[in-house]
Order: C-alpha cells, then sequence, then structure tokens
C-alpha cells in the first residue's frame, strides 16, 4: 500500500504545528478600505461591474444583516469578531479575467506551484494550453466523463483569478467561471437561481456573505449534459485581515451530471481570519450533482493561536423528480469550523447524501454535520460522518434529518462514528431525527471509541511503529468516506488525515 | 445572551406567578427554602422556556401551557391499590402526604411538609440548570411529599408505593428517598388522578454505595392533565439503579431523567415505554452524567404513537474527562401508527474520555410488512396481528426486568392501555 507509506513518510517529516500551506505571498494587493457599510458593498459592486439589481440585492442582505445576531449555538468558543475590522474586498492587482495564464501575475502562480499538493490545480494550471489544444476535441463532443482531467476556477482572496478549460467546457454546453462574470454575462440565470435555496435571510453568515460576497464559481450544467471533466474551484485567502466571502452556485438541469471538487488553504497568521461563504446547488429532475470539499485553511498554531474561522452555509435542492446530491467533505483544517451541507428533498425520489470526515488536533473546533429535509415522496438520504479529535480539540457532528407529513416512504440512514486519541479532546453528537409521517423509516447510530488496543498490538506486532500503525487504523476507519471521493484526491486526502494527526500520539 | 427584550407573559406565566403572590403565606418553609422559592419564581419570571432554549426544543412550554388551573382540586380522590401486591403505600392526594405513617422494617418514612417547615431539605431545592424549568416550578410552590430513608443493609422484602394522585387543580410534590449502604428495595412512583390537574413531581433518590434499587414511574394520568416530572439519583460506588419509566396518559407530559454516577462500579438502567394516543404532547428527556471511571449505563426507549400523538425523547449522556472506562449505550426506537402523529428524537454523546465504548442508536419506522404478513398468512386478523406486534415491541422491555411480579404488573397495565387504545 503505497499511499499509506506515503502518509507515514510524510508524518514523519512534519511537527505538529509546521502548516504546509503557510507561506504568504507579496503581490500588490486592491484593497478596499477595513470595515462594512453601505459605501463599501457599493463599492464592491461597483468594483465588479455589477447590473443594478445585485447592488440593490446585496444591499437588501446588508440591511437585513444588521438585524440580526450572530447564532451561540453551536459548540464552539471564539472571542467576539469585530466586523468593522476586516476588509470585505482584497484583489490581486492583475487584470481582471485573464484569459491564459500567461496574463496571471507570475508571483501568483507560484503560489500554486507552492500549493502543489493535495489538489492537483497547479499541475493542470501549468498544463493549461497544451491540454487544451490537444484533447479538446477527441471526448467532449460525445460527453464521455474522462477522467483526470480537472477544470479550475482559483479565487485568490476575494476574487477568480483563473479558469482553465473554458473553452472545451462551452463546446459542451457547460459555463464554469466566476460569479461575477456570471452576473454581467448570464444575468437571467443567476437572477433565477442566486438565493433560491439559500435565501438573503437564511442566517447571521450566509447573509452577510449576501451583502459582501466577492468572488466565488459558477456552473451550469444544461439539460442532458453529462458535464466531461472535473471541475473544481482553489481557494486560498493571503493578505491579512481579509474576510473571504465567496459564493458558489451551482445548477445541474434536467438529465445532467457534475463533479465538483473545492479545496482550501490560507498562511499561517496569528489573527483569525474570516471565512464565509455561501455555496447553492440546484437539481432539476434527474440530474446529479456531487460536491467534494478538501478543506485544509490553517488550523493555528500549537498553541491554538491563529487559524481561520469557517462559518460556511452550504446547502443543496433537490428540486426535480430523481435528482441527486451528494456532498463530500475531508475537513482537516480551520481554527473553527461551523458548517453543515445540507440536501432539500423536494422532488418525488429525489435522494441526499453525505459523507463527512472531520479530523480535529490541536485546539481546532469542529462543528459540522448535515441536515436531510424529507418533503417529496420515496425520498431517501444517507449519512456518513466520521470523526476524528486529538489533541485538544472538540468535534462536533450535528445533523437533522426530518420527514414532513406529506414525505411518503422516506428513507434514511445515518451512521456517525467518532474515534478519540488522547483524553484532553472531546467528541460529541447531536443528532435530531423528526418523524411526522408513518411510513418513514429512520435509522440512526452512533459509535464513539478509541483505537481499540487489540487493532494496534495486532499492526504493531507485525513491526509497525505505534504512529504508523495508528495512522493504519485511523485511515482504515475513514474508508467508507475516502473512496466517495473523486479518484484523484482520495490518495492526497489519505494524506492530509496522516498529517493531521502528525504529534497526536504518546 | 438574550438580548431581545422579553416578550408579554403568557397567560399561564402571569397565573403562576399571581398564584405565588397569593399562596406564599401558605407554603411550608423556613428562610432558607423561601430564599430558594424565590430564586425559583425570578426564573419563571423570565419567561416559561420556548423551543430556542435547546433542551426544550420539541416542547415548547410557553406555547403548550397555554392555561393553569386554580390551586383547589376538583374533588376528592382516593389512594389507589397498589399495582404489586403487598407494598407499603405512601399516597399523597391531592397534594397532601396522607399515610398513616406505619412502621415498615429499616425505612423511617416522613412528611415532606415537615422536612420544609425545618429547612432540612432546603439545599436539594436548587435548580441544575438555567434551562430547568420544571425544578423551578417544583421548587417555588412544592408544599408536601415524603422523606424515604432506607436504612444501610436494609433489604426491603414489599416495594414501597408512592402515590401522587390529584383531581384537578395543582399539586406540586417532592419525593425524596435515601436508599443506604447495601440496601435493596423496589419502589413504584404512581403519577395519576382526574381531570385538568397540573402537577409538578420532584422525585430525588440517592442510592447508596452497593445498594441496588429498581424504580418504575407508572404515568397514567387522564388526558386532560399536563404533568411535569423530574428524576433525579445519584449512583454510588458498586450500586446499581434500573429506573422504569411507563407514559401512557396526560395532555402535556414531560418527564426529565437526570441521573449521575457518583461512585466507581455504579450502573444504571433506563427502561421506557411511551404509549401515545389522542393528541398527548409527551416528551422524555434524560441527562445522564458519567462523572467517575469504570460506570456503565444502558438505556432503551420504546414509543408507540398513534393518533394525533407527539413524541419526543431526547438522551444525552455526558462522559466527563475523568469518566475513562465508561461504557454507555442508549437506544431508542419508535413505532410511528399514525400519519397525524410525529415522533422527534435527539440522542446526544457528549465525551471528553477517550478511552470508553460509547453508542447510540435510533430508528423511527412503522410495522414491518413481512411480520404483519407472516401473522396474517396463519389467519390473524390485520387488527389483531398489529395489535400483537405492537404489543411485543413495547412488551420486549418489560420482560427485560428480571422479577415477575414486576412483568406480571406491567403487562397488566400494558394490556389495559391496549383495550382502551388499540
Amino acid at each position: 500500500m503505497p499511499a499509506v507509506q506515503e502518509t507515514i513518510d510524510r508524518v514523519r517529516k512534519i511537527d505538529v504545528d509546521q502548516y504546509k500551506y503557510g507561506f504568504q505571498t507579496e503581490i500588490e494587493m486592491d484593497k478596499a478600505p477595513k470595515g462594512l457599510s453601505e459605501d463599501i458593498i457599493r463599492f464592491i459592486s461597483a468594483k465588479k461591474d455589477e447590473p443594478d439589481w445585485m447592488l440593490e440585492w446585496r444591499l437588501g442582505a446588508y440591511r437585513r444583516w444588521l438585524t440580526l445576531e450572530e447564532p451561540t449555538w453551536a459548540r464552539v468558543h471564539y472571542p467576539k469578531i469585530d466586523f468593522q475590522d476586516i476588509y470585505y474586498y482584497a484583489a490581486p492587482k492583475s487584470t481582471p479575467g485573464p484569459k491564459s495564464l500567461s496574463e496571471v501575475d507570475p508571483e501568483l502562480l507560484k503560489v500554486y506551484e507552492k500549493l502543489g499538493i493535495p489538489l492537483k490545480e497547479q499541475e493542470i494550471l501549468a498544463g493549461v494550453q497544451k491540454a487544451g489544444a490537444a484533447d479538446a476535441d477527441e471526448e467532449v463532443g460525445d460527453n464521455v466523463y474522462k477522467s483526470g482531467r480537472v477544470a479550475v476556477d482559483a479565487v485568490f482572496d476575494s476574487v477568480s483569478v483563473v479558469t482553465t478549460f473554458k473553452e472545451e467546457l462551452a463546446k459542451a454546453g457547460v459555463i464554469f467561471c466566476s460569479i461575477s462574470e456570471a452576473i454581467r454575462e448570464h444575468p437571467e440565470l443567476v437572477q433565477k437561481y442566486l438565493g433560491s435555496v439559500v435565501p438573503t435571510s437564511d442566517n447571521f453568515y450566509a447573509t452577510l456573505n449576501s451583502a459582501v460576497f466577492t468572488d466565488g464559481s459558477f456552473v451550469f450544467v444544461p439539460k442532458g449534459v453529462r458535464c466531461p471533466m472535473e471541475l473544481s474551484t482553489y481557494f486560498r485567502i493571503n493578505e491579512k485581515n481579509t474576510g473571504q466571502f465567496e459564493r458558489t452556485l451551482i445548477i445541474a438541469e434536467e438529465g445532467a451530471y457534475v463533479s465538483y471538487l473545492e479545496g482550501c488553504t490560507a498562511p499561517q497568521r496569528d489573527e483569525n481570519q474570516l471565512h464565509a461563504a455561501v455555496v447553492e446547488l440546484i437539481a432539476l429532475d434527474d440530474a446529479e450533482i456531487k460536491y467534494s470539499t478538501v478543506q485544509n485553511w490553517y488550523p493555528g498554531d500549537a498553541e491554538g493561536k491563529g487559524g481561520i474561522y469557517n462559518f460556511v452555509t452550504k446547502r443543496g435542492d433537490c428540486r426535480g423528480d430523481r435528482s441527486k446530491i451528494s456532498w463530500t467533505q475531508v475537513e482537516t483544517g480551520s481554527a473553527i469550523t461551523w458548517k453543515y451541507p445540507s440536501c432539500i428533498l423536494r422532488g418525488d425520489d429525489s435522494s441526499g447524501e453525505f459523507y463527512s470526515i472531520a479530523v480535529s488536533n490541536g485546539y481546532q473546533q469542529v462543528d459540522s454535520g448535515t441536515k436531510m429535509i424529507h418533503l417529496g415522496k420515496n425520498t431517501s438520504s444517507r449519512i456518513i460522518s466520521k470523526g476524528i479529535a486529538a489533541g485538544f480539540s472538540q468535534n462536533t457532528y450535528r445533523g437533522q434529518v426530518s420527514a414532513h407529513r406529506k414525505a411518503t416512504n422516506a428513507r434514511n440512514f445515518t451512521n456517525c462514528d467518532s474515534l478519540l486519541i488522547g483524553d484532553q479532546c472531546g467528541a460529541h453528537t447531536e443528532p435530531y431525527m423528526e418523524a411526522k409521517n408513518a411510513t418513514a423509516k429512520f435509522e440512526h447510530e452512533a459509535t464513539t471509541s478509541k483505537i481499540s488496543e487489540d487493532q494496534k498490538f495486532y499492526v504493531m506486532q507485525r513491526g509497525i511503529p505505534e504512529e504508523e500503525a495508528i495512522a493504519l487504523i485511523v485511515n482504515g476507519f475513514v474508508k467508507d468516506v475516502i473512496q466517495q471521493l473523486p479518484m484523484e484526491f482520495a490518495v492526497e486526502a489519505q494524506k492530509l488525515i496522516g498529517i493531521s494527526l502528525e504529534g497526536s500520539v504518546g | 445572551m438574550n438580548m431581545h427584550a422579553q416578550p408579554q407573559r403568557t397567560l399561564a406565566e402571569t397565573a403562576l406567578i399571581d398564584a405565588f403572590g397569593e399562596r406564599l403565606s401558605l407554603l411550608p418553609g423556613d428562610g432558607e427554602v423561601m430564599l430558594k422559592r424565590d430564586d425559583a419564581i425570578e426564573a419563571i419570571k423570565h419567561g416559561l422556556p420556548t423551543r430556542r432554549v435547546e433542551s426544550w426544543h420539541y416542547t415548547d412550554l410557553r406555547r403548550l401551557l397555554t392555561s393553569v388551573p386554580a390551586f383547589e382540586a376538583d374533588s376528592a380522590v382516593k389512594a389507589l391499590a397498589p399495582i404489586l401486591e403487598g407494598s407499603a403505600v405512601l399516597p399523597v392526594l391531592n397534594g397532601v402526604s396522607n399515610a398513616k405513617l406505619r412502621e415498615v422494617e429499616g425505612v423511617t418514612v416522613q412528611r415532606l411538609s415537615e422536612k420544609l417547615t425545618d429547612g432540612s431539605v432546603a439545599p436539594g431545592l436548587d435548580s441544575y440548570g438555567a434551562d430547568d424549568a420544571i425544578g423551578a416550578l417544583n421548587t417555588a410552590f412544592v408544599a408536601d411529599g415524603y422523606f424515604v430513608d432506607i436504612a444501610d443493609g436494609a433489604e426491603l422484602e414489599k416495594p414501597i408505593e408512592l402515590q401522587n394522585l390529584q383531581a384537578g387543580g395543582q399539586a406540586h410534590v417532592r419525593l425524596l428517598t435515601r436508599v443506604g449502604a447495601g440496601a435493596s428495595a423496589v419502589i413504584v412512583e404512581r403519577q395519576s388522578g382526574e381531570g385538568a390537574a397540573l402537577v409538578s413531581s420532584v422525585s430525588q433518590l440517592v442510592v447508596g454505595d452497593g445498594a441496588k434499587v429498581t424504580w418504575l414511574i407508572v404515568q397514567e394520568q387522564p388526558d386532560a392533565a399536563t404533568h411535569l416530572a423530574q428524576f433525579k439519583a445519584h449512583i454510588g460506588k458498586d450500586a446499581k439503579l434500573t429506573l422504569f419509566v411507563m407514559n401512557a396518559g396526560g395532555k402535556l407530559v414531560r418527564q426529565e431523567v437526570v441521573v449521575r454516577t457518583t461512585g466507581e462500579g455504579a450502573d444504571f438502567k433506563l427502561r421506557g415505554i411511551n404509549l401515545l394516543a389522542g393528541d398527548t404532547h409527551t416528551d422524555t428527556t434524560m441527562v445522564l452524567d458519567h462523572a467517575v471511571p469504570h460506570t456503565t449505563s444502558t438505556e432503551v426507549i420504546r414509543n408507540v404513537v398513534t393518533g394525533k400523538a407527539r413524541g419526543v425523547f431526547q438522551g444525552r449522556i455526558n462522559v466527563h474527562q475523568y469518566a475513562q472506562k465508561t461504557n454507555a449505550k442508549m437506544a431508542c426506537n419508535t413505532l410511528l401508527l399514525s400519519d397525524d402523529g410525529e415522533f422527534s428524537t435527539k440522542p446526544e454523546l457528549e465525551i471528553f474520555a477517550d478511552d470508553v465504548v460509547c453508542g447510540h442508536g435510533a430508528t423511527v419506522t412503522e410495522i414491518d410488512h413481512n411480520h404483519l404478513f407472516y401473522l396474517m398468512a396463519r389467519g390473524i386478523d390485520e387488527k389483531a396481528a398489529r395489535g400483537l406486534l405492537v404489543k411485543a415491541f413495547v412488551a420486549e422491555v418489560i420482560e427485560e426486568l428480571d422479577d415477575e411480579a414486576l412483568v406480571e404488573a406491567l403487562e397488566a397495565r400494558l394490556d389495559g392501555w391496549f383495550s382502551t387504545h388499540g
């Protein structure tokens, strides 16, 4: 098993608080003044050349936000955030929306070079022109899905800097661009769908996002099209004191299919940085959306200083009959994670899935889970959550499964397992199950335990040192979820878990 | 962190606060007890809990408690024949402890009104958290009940049955029990009555080291009654507590179970059946603290929901940081038999120790069609077949009690419920 060996090698090399992506890049930035006001929102909107309706939408959200209170129900603790001490807009000073890599600031390219793994963007970014020219014609026309090729939208601080494979995707009818571009070029689609899953009044952070979001990705897969390649977005927060508020909107029309992956990193800093994203997925009849996340924001140092506050609202709407939305997440980073990717199972026979691995070490706090809201008939959902807590971290699964009156034959299976490594950490599960229909069938099971001595003994007895033995067992523990990731990323995710747990033994 | 202005008081809140002013002079208790009562009514003045209070998420007491009856009972009540033959019966009739305190060997019984007057129970009147609305309501108004002390080493041959019977009006009762080290006892707590009463009942139990207690709560309130109850227990070293809760009545019911293991080797078993019919709202909420190493617990709750009934089970297992080697398992299974019924469950695990084995499972479903087919294929009509399966589903929990007399008595209660609601 070479992947495991690599994990072990990597674990050996790295100290606990050595965050691999902790470099920062000196790039000239274009920033709005600190703080939040209607003027800042007008500034952002103007910077983005947005139409009036978009500005009004933002201002409406902002006014709403002023009336909201920060939620306190999650099991996370942090000093109060000063929302006036954040830059809401920071963009690298390069030509907006470069068409090819040659237009991108070379410093930026170096950033992606350094990022290297866990994702393969950098490699593909570098080869964009070649690959685009060589393979464009053969597969795409037939809508044949070709694995190994990934179209990337890279978001640096607040703006999308580059999107690859655009032309090739366009041939298939797929629109993949930054959301700012979509607002300019496809306003009818954006207007129709934006905020239809996560309305501007949804919750404190989603409302804030609606007011100030600066960029993000937009994907539109038209009727009957199977997106010819993996789509991916890379988010990186670089500038000091910036909040990153990205907005992702993915629409799969009737019978369409798309698989999308996002990756996240940030430099190492003493202060906490805020990340409040909103992701909306819409699946019409027979459509399928697969959304995977490898989240590796800076988690703070060994003393719990610094790190990203990751307050994210992700929701998918299975609007059409027989539609399907699947969330997969590997959460290893962030000082605080507050994230519940959800599915609204509105269409009859629709289904939702949630696969999650949440690894916390050091002083990380994770409060994550999902919501499966069964509204249509014969809907089904499946939740597999694996939480691993080490160090001084707190790892909470919080999920809700509910069947409404008319949701006949709703079916859910939930499994959430937690693994504790060390006696200073905590693992918690808080599932909510609400059945209002007699034909609903809900099953939930949860277990919490430490790595069994028997398992460890078995592995160590074969000459494998303790730390490696644990990496091996943990990788077995999360296998169910890793299998759901697109193949290219599964190996990287495995390594990431190994790195995150480094220093947790002994 | 409640920044909202307090909304206007509901009718029920106003009625409770007014009643406190009127009844204050009638309530027993020395200075210290009175201070606790004042604190408690202050908590009620801040408003009854709404669904925004996490532990009341599914039982919005502020909305559900629409009215509060006057204090006086509507009619007299008589003590009931005990569930288990030969039990020593300690009745509280319309809020007044009414036993002829006859001698049972090894048992000392006192009226709670006396213990309130002399102030000796004051420390036990504290609420256990900001969301302890039942504790606060009870502390504010508690007037009577019993204090039962079972001597160290006493092995009671006959069970004790505590009855709380209320015919309309209000009653706020506390039942305190201490079971001495090495003692063993079976105690039945019976909650019943007539009419639209508001009852708050708090049972506090201390299980001494090495003691063995089986405690049965049989709640059969009339359809119009509001029943807010709490069972709090501490389990000592190597002690065993088996708690059996049967909810089979009431309009608005909340039974809280708050248990803490305080000595190594303590073992807690909770077995519960909720038989829900009509338009009852019945909530069973458990908070279990594994506070010391090497303690074990299992909880099994079975629910049957018919009619427009709404059921809730919340179970939280806290494993403290030093409570290594904890073994805790919880299961909540529900048969939802009607489209108008609903059941919500929230099993929580909160774990701060690593060397533990904890798990919980929860299911909600209707009757298995294969099972039904199996029986009907053997000539049993559908209604009878359903009845058989539902009964078997809950009876399974009862059969686990390894005491034949108990099992028979509880199955009789079960038959009684099925004959009127089946």
